[in-house]
């Protein structure tokens, strides 16, 4: 059996009747590996880390997560999958605002994902630098802070992958640099494999591997260059 | 409980389910009232059935009432329905928790209405013997038993109301439900249109067929002439607002940017506000109804009805539509409650308070004319069949100054559960909101 984290073949996602947002995307993503996907706005990258990550299904394709076909697995048992494998961390709107710090990163367990003990979530909160503040509710937290406690959240459960939509866009650039640190840290020392879109060159430059995009079509595929480098190779793509 | 952590979430929102709960507690009152006053009456067989035909109506409104105010409280949060699926929640555990959430808030509603349900019964049993409708020997006899069915049918409204909201936001892909919740999409339907279009025509055939009906059994249809119209008026909500806004966008133009911005909201919100048109057209349809039938009877021969009898048919009508106002007020105040962070944005883009609430004050014009236009028409097709039948005119009669007093009273309602809340919560300063 076959346990590439993320493996895409032909994939298309197509919004009502209109223009293909994604087309014939195809990728697999090994473990250990961090990969950007990059490209304008509007090219699909949200699209596309949503149906890899399940969030979404596909107009035409196959997707496989952490070993399983999800092209056309039920909901209930995709929602699973995904709790028990996947981690997320959104841009913005990651939380549950009501709900304090510790309640917030228990979330995928609370819903009968993998048990967290105590001491797991307070060496998590101590990792992304929020010890000591598991019971502050989250309205409270600056939005770096916030940020953190989502990606706290999708580290929690030891995911095999983790998706990430622009998780710095709303951050200034030395609170993104930590959290993508934080991201950075869990693939080398756990072996994770993150996915993370971004049309930020200096958030990109974290990564292993860029993933470029261009009007649904993927267009580029190639080792991640420095800084600079990504802004020619953005320039040119778009 | 295997719920737990989704319905915590839920109602941590806490204010959401302030409507649906008091909507819950009135239709408990109403209940209680009506069906201990029915037991008391028992040696008065021709009122005891008048009471049972109330008890009845209150009823089917308790369905209809809690099941739209609980929908509207539910939908208020598919935002963090969508973030929950997300993060892992099955389908199955979101409809678990809704449930259990809407359970939850029916159960301690429903005792306090049941036991206020009793004084307020008691207090109409004394004024039924007064009048001389029941019989001077009536004792008062509260029936514990009766806490059984009451709760009963609120917990199962409640649930059913609920659940139909949690529908779309418990089974939709987390992506698109996302996408739904952050750009409140008005969602209209194909099955939405047909069953709106259903109802309507099925109230207006039912009215037409039931004008040649004996006096008592058309009273009786015509609630469910009432019912289908105001619940097809309320799937065709979003269409019918989005139209009236098509319609009134010259005249909310002269007001200037503050008209234009509340005509787009409307557009926007015009899904959640379609739950409220509900409980308002049929709050005001039916008083329509009633004193059109005896100012119309009155106008045409000149005879007024038997005081006494009079007097019960408008007690119980202002019952009714007091209860149906209590669900419009609530209905609407949950979406603006929803809607808080939308406001203090407006605050941080530039709007004094003054400006957003003159913004809400013109939405809620744009929700009374809709509302009155909509209660006119259903009145009417209730009604012309039915003085046509009994008193050969097409053109029922409304003293204009009822009429007047029936505009405002429903411009005050729309008030209540649009420019209050809204009043109260930009009362402390936006950015403390937006988070
Ligand atoms: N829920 C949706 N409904 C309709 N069209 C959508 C939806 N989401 C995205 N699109 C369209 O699909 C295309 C790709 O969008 P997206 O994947 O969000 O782009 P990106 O993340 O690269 O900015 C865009 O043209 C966008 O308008
Ligand atoms: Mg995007």
């Amino acid at each position: 059996m076959d346990d590439t984290p993320v493996v895409a073949d032909g994939l298309g996602r197509r919004y009502g009747s209109r223009l293909w947002a994604l087309r014939e995307v195809s990728l697999a993503v090994p473990a250990g590996q961090f990969v950007a996907v990059m490209g304008a706005t509007g090219s699909g990258k949200s699209t596309l880390l949503h149906c890899l990550a399940g969030l979404d299904r596909p107009t035409a394709g196959r997707v496989r997560l952490a070993g399983r076909d999800i092209t056309r697995l039920r909901e209930a048992a995709l929602t699973r999958l995904r709790r028990d494998r996947a981690g997320f961390v959104f841009q913005s709107y990651n939380l549950l605002s009501t709900l304090t710090v510790a309640r917030n990163v228990l979330l995928p367990a609370r819903l009968g994902g993998p048990r967290v003990g105590p001491a797991a979530l307070a060496a998590m909160l101590d990792a992304v630098g929020l010890g000591g503040l598991g019971d502050r509710p989250v309205g409270e937290l600056s939005g770096g802070q916030r940020q953190r406690v989502a990606v706290a959240r999708a580290l929690i459960t030891r995911p095999a992958v983790v998706f990430a939509d622009e998780p710095t866009g709303a951050l200034d650039p030395a609170t993104g640099g930590q959290v993508l640190r934080l991201l950075r840290a869990a693939v080398e020392r756990d072996g994770m494999t993150v996915v993370m879109v971004s049309h930020d060159p200096l958030a990109a430059a974290h990564s292993d591997r860029l993933l470029l995009l261009r009007e649904g079509r993927l267009v580029g595929d190639t080792r991640t260059p420095d800084a600079s480098s990504i802004s020619a190779l953005l320039a040119v793509a778009a | 409980m295997r719920a737990g952590i989704a319905a915590q979430a839920l109602r941590a929102h806490r204010w959401a389910f302030v409507g649906p709960a008091s909507t819950q507690l009135v239709a408990a009152v109403v209940l209680s009232a009506t069906l201990t006053v029915q037991v008391s009456v028992d040696g008065a067989p021709e009122l005891s059935e008048m009471l049972t035909a109330f008890a009845l109506i209150a009823v089917y409104l308790t369905i209809l009432l809690v099941g739209v105010t609980m929908n509207a409280a539910i939908a208020q949060q598919a935002r963090d329905v969508a973030l929950l699926r997300a993060v892992g929640a099955t389908p199955g555990r979101i409809r678990r928790a809704v449930a259990v959430e809407a359970a939850v808030v029916a159960v301690p509603a429903g005792i306090a209405g049941y036991l206020l349900g009793l004084l307020a019964g008691w207090a109409w049993l004394g004024t039924l013997v007064d009048h001389g409708l029941a019989p001077a020997g009536a004792r008062f006899t509260p029936e514990p038993l009766l806490l059984a069915p009451i709760l009963g049918i609120l917990v199962v409204t409640s649930t059913v109301g609920a659940l139909i909201a949690a529908v779309r936001p418990a089974r939709a892909r987390p992506a698109i439900a996302l996408a739904d919740a952050a750009t409140r999409r008005p969602r209209f339907t194909a099955v939405r249109l047909g069953l709106g279009l259903l109802l309507v025509a099925g109230g207006v055939t039912l009215s037409v067929s039931i004008a040649d009906l004996a006096a008592d059994a058309a009273d009786d249809a015509a609630l469910f002439v009432m019912l289908a119209l105001c619940v097809g008026v309320g799937l065709l909500g979003p269409f019918v607002l989005r139209s009236a806004i098509a319609v009134g966008r010259p005249l909310l133009a002269l007001a200037g940017g503050t008209g234009r911005l509340a005509a787009d909201n409307v557009a926007v919100l015009s899904r959640a506000l379609s739950g409220a048109l509900v409980p308002l057209v049929l709050a005001v349809a039916f008083a329509a109804v009633k004193v059109a039938v005896h100012s119309t009877t009155t106008h045409v021969t000149g005879r007024t009805g038997p005081a006494a009898e009079a007097w019960l048919d408008y007690s119980g009508t202002a019952v009714y539509c007091l209860f149906a106002a209590v669900a419009a007020v609530n209905t609407l105040a949950t979406v603006v409650v929803g809607r808080r962070r939308d406001l203090a944005l407006l605050g941080l883009a530039g709007a004094t308070r003054g400006r957003v609430l003159a913004v809400v004050v013109c939405e809620a014009g744009i929700v009374t004319v809709t509302g009155l236009v909509l209660a006119a028409g259903v009145a009417g097709v209730t009604l012309v069949p039915m003085v046509h039948t009994a008193l050969g005119t097409w053109t029922p009669y409304v003293p204009p100054s009822t009429l007047a007093a029936g505009v405002l009273a429903t411009a005050a309602v729309v008030a209540a559960g649009t420019v209050l809340p809204a009043a109260l919560l930009t009362r402390r300063p936006p950015i403390g909101q937006v988070g």
